[in-house]
């Protein structure tokens, strides 16, 4: 072995282990985080928390109440109603966004000439990357007036606007741009021999864009939904500005205040203390197993949808 | 099934148009239900309010609250009261414009002038408390002490206080008037740490405070740890006064009480933390008193009807 080869040979080792390093060292942030979040959250369910005692853990999951008693003097939290309050807004966002995302990918892939077609991905990469407190702005000026009047409209009197149909409409916003991106990847990259056979057997366009190319991509189409909820599900922000931070609950009604895990780590959060404080942690931690368990149980379902099955 | 499609569309479509068109010209209906906005339990502006009206069990607890409340911050409450015309909430005064209603609290106007001259009744008093003269770990501490809260009382201090949202007393002189007196100022304090404690409700503003006074005084360093109002006298002059968690100057949100009655001298106001309750423009009522908004918030008056019949 010549020294050239062997010089070689240790820059490759050398590379080989600042990426190890680089990789270790953002894994390791990961850890760090759940490590932390995880000791903080389970300090009330663990320690006496000053006196107070420690937290039911089935209370807790199970509660219809966010605090019973005076703040600071009371240990009886629950969060079960946020829960289902959470899961319930993330999924009417997707039910409202997932067939308009789809339907303008589908466009925008397949129908639109070629020119606006740039143009309109453009635009909705942009809203992708809008920031969520601008859509929380957007959705406490223009969203909360609208939902009030509508609300009226019904004879409901709604609590100016802060609501489930609200905090839905700002969710769908805020996930259709990644749900119309991903979906307009997955359609795009639909084999043109599928398309083109489904053509010469003599169906139309719009049977060939509805029964072969979306249902060719509706793995990709899956994913994006995937992508949609978690957005959803994380959301704080923006929706802690419309949701109107319901103490207890569930809540239904479309016209009904509502609280979710998120909005409820962030109310008071810059402000508290104490047990008030490390509950918050204990919130997180419920919200990353949603998150999760969600996640786990889509892909389940993505697996079983399967990808090109043309029927 | 076009069809269907097509008399969907244009019914939301009506139905949208109508929404954004809005429905003020029906004017005020007094039988609707009253809806409460309030801040949520950690804050500074609940605990004046909820004291202000004699709800003090409800600073800390939403479970006496009126059922289907709504928990939004400052600025929340006051866009909501734009919209919301059987909305109730309440802001710091320093908030208050004139996109809503601002109540006369006891038939007295929500201005500043009113919170100056003590008519307006919705308001906590901020105090400061000083160590017993003497009872400085260093002279230059005492004398800092002393000239930071001299101070307070300028129009320097005003304005930052009114920067923060609170109302300032009044003052005439500035800190170039009387800086003269206060000779430590002019001397280099970098190597003297003044410690400030107590209220946390006054925190940011003894934090702008501080960090508006140290250049003028020497640069000395501010600590600053604020635990609450009990804490401003007990850590000055009370029972931990010569504790780890002592301090040079404390402060209240409240007034002090019989047991926290200091060395004459060592206590003082330095501005009022005033609260108003707003409602929507076109809502009927003007002015308020503390049993009706303590009524309003604990569920009692249902609708409007409850109180403006009253």
């Amino acid at each position: 072995m010549n020294t050239n080869t062997k010089r070689k040979k240790r820059v490759d080792q050398l590379v080989r282990g600042l990426f190890m390093a680089a990789t270790l060292l953002s894994a390791s942030f990961i850890i760090v985080i759940v490590i932390f979040i995880i000791i903080k959250g389970i300090t009330p369910f663990i320690t006496d928390n000053d006196g107070l005692g420690a937290v039911n853990i089935w209370k807790f999951i199970t509660g219809t109440v966010w605090l019973k008693g005076t703040a600071f003097q009371s240990n009886l939290y629950g969060v079960g109603y946020i829960i289902l309050n959470t899961l319930y807004v993330a999924f009417l966002a997707l039910l409202l966004s997932l067939p308009i995302g789809v339907l303008t990918a589908l466009f925008i892939a397949k129908i639109a000439p070629k020119k606006l077609a740039e143009f309109l991905r453009t635009i909705v990469e942009l809203l992708a990357s809008i920031p969520s407190i601008v859509y929380g702005l957007f959705g406490s000026g223009v969203i909360l007036t609208f939902v009030y009047n509508l609300a009226d409209l019904f004879g409901v009197q709604s609590k100016g606007g802060n609501s489930v149909l609200a905090t839905v409409l700002v969710l769908a916003l805020m996930t259709l741009p990644t749900i119309t991106a991903v979906s307009e990847v997955a359609i795009r990259s639909v084999r043109k021999d599928i398309e083109e056979g489904s053509l010469a057997l003599g169906a139309t366009r719009t049977q060939t864009n509805f029964k072969v190319v979306l249902a060719s991509a509706k793995s990709g189409i899956f994913a994006a939904a995937i992508l949609g909820i978690g957005r959803s599900l994380g959301e704080a922000t923006a929706v802690s500005l419309v949701a109107g931070n319901a103490q207890s609950g569930p809540n239904f009604g479309i016209f009904d205040i509502t609280s979710t895990l998120t909005s409820t780590m962030l109310k008071g959060l810059k402000e508290t203390t104490g047990i008030d404080y490390d509950i918050r942690f204990s919130v997180g931690i419920i919200l990353m197993v949603v998150i999760l368990l969600t996640n786990f149980i889509l892909n389940a379902v993505k697996k079983r949808v399967g990808n090109v099955n043309v029927k | 099934m076009k069809k269907v499609l097509l008399m969907l569309l244009a019914i939301t479509s009506v139905g949208l148009l109508a929404a954004c068109g809005g429905n003020s010209e029906e004017g005020f209906d007094a039988t609707k239900s009253i809806t409460v906005y309030t801040r949520d339990t950690s804050s500074g502006t609940r605990a004046g309010f909820m004291g202000g009206i004699g709800f003090d069990d409800a600073a800390e607890n939403d479970n006496l609250l009126a059922d289907g409340f709504v928990t939004s911050d400052n600025t929340g409450i006051l866009t909501a009261m734009t919209t919301d015309e059987y909305g109730i909430g309440y802001i710091s005064l320093a908030s208050l414009n004139n996109t809503v209603k601002g109540l006369n609290f006891d038939g007295v106007e929500p201005t500043v002038q009113n919170v100056v001259n003590n008519t307006y009744g919705l308001k906590r008093p901020f105090n400061y408390v000083l160590r017993a003269p003497g009872d400085y770990d260093s002279p230059e501490a005492e004398a800092i002490s002393n000239a930071f809260v001299a101070f307070l009382q300028t129009t320097d201090g005003a304005d930052i206080i009114m920067d923060q949202g609170a109302v300032a007393l009044e003052s005439t002189d500035t800190w170039d008037d009387i800086k003269a007196d206060y000779e430590i100022c002019a001397e280099d304090n970098s190597g003297i740490v003044i410690r400030f404690g107590g209220s946390d409700s006054i925190q940011k503003i003894a934090e702008a405070l501080s960090a508006a006074f140290s250049p003028k005084c020497g640069d000395f360093v501010a600590e600053h740890d604020h635990t609450g109002s009990s804490d401003g006298f007990k850590r000055t002059q009370g029972s931990e006064k010569d504790g780890d968690n002592a301090k040079h100057i404390g402060f209240a949100s409240r007034p002090f009480k019989d047991s926290e009655a200091g060395v004459d001298g060592t206590q003082g106001q330095l501005a009022w933390d005033a609260i108003v309750a707003i409602v929507h423009l076109d809502n009927e009522l003007d002015s308020v008193s503390a049993e009706d908004l303590k009524k309003i918030y604990s569920g009692e008056y249902a609708t409007w009807e409850d109180l403006l019949s009253e």
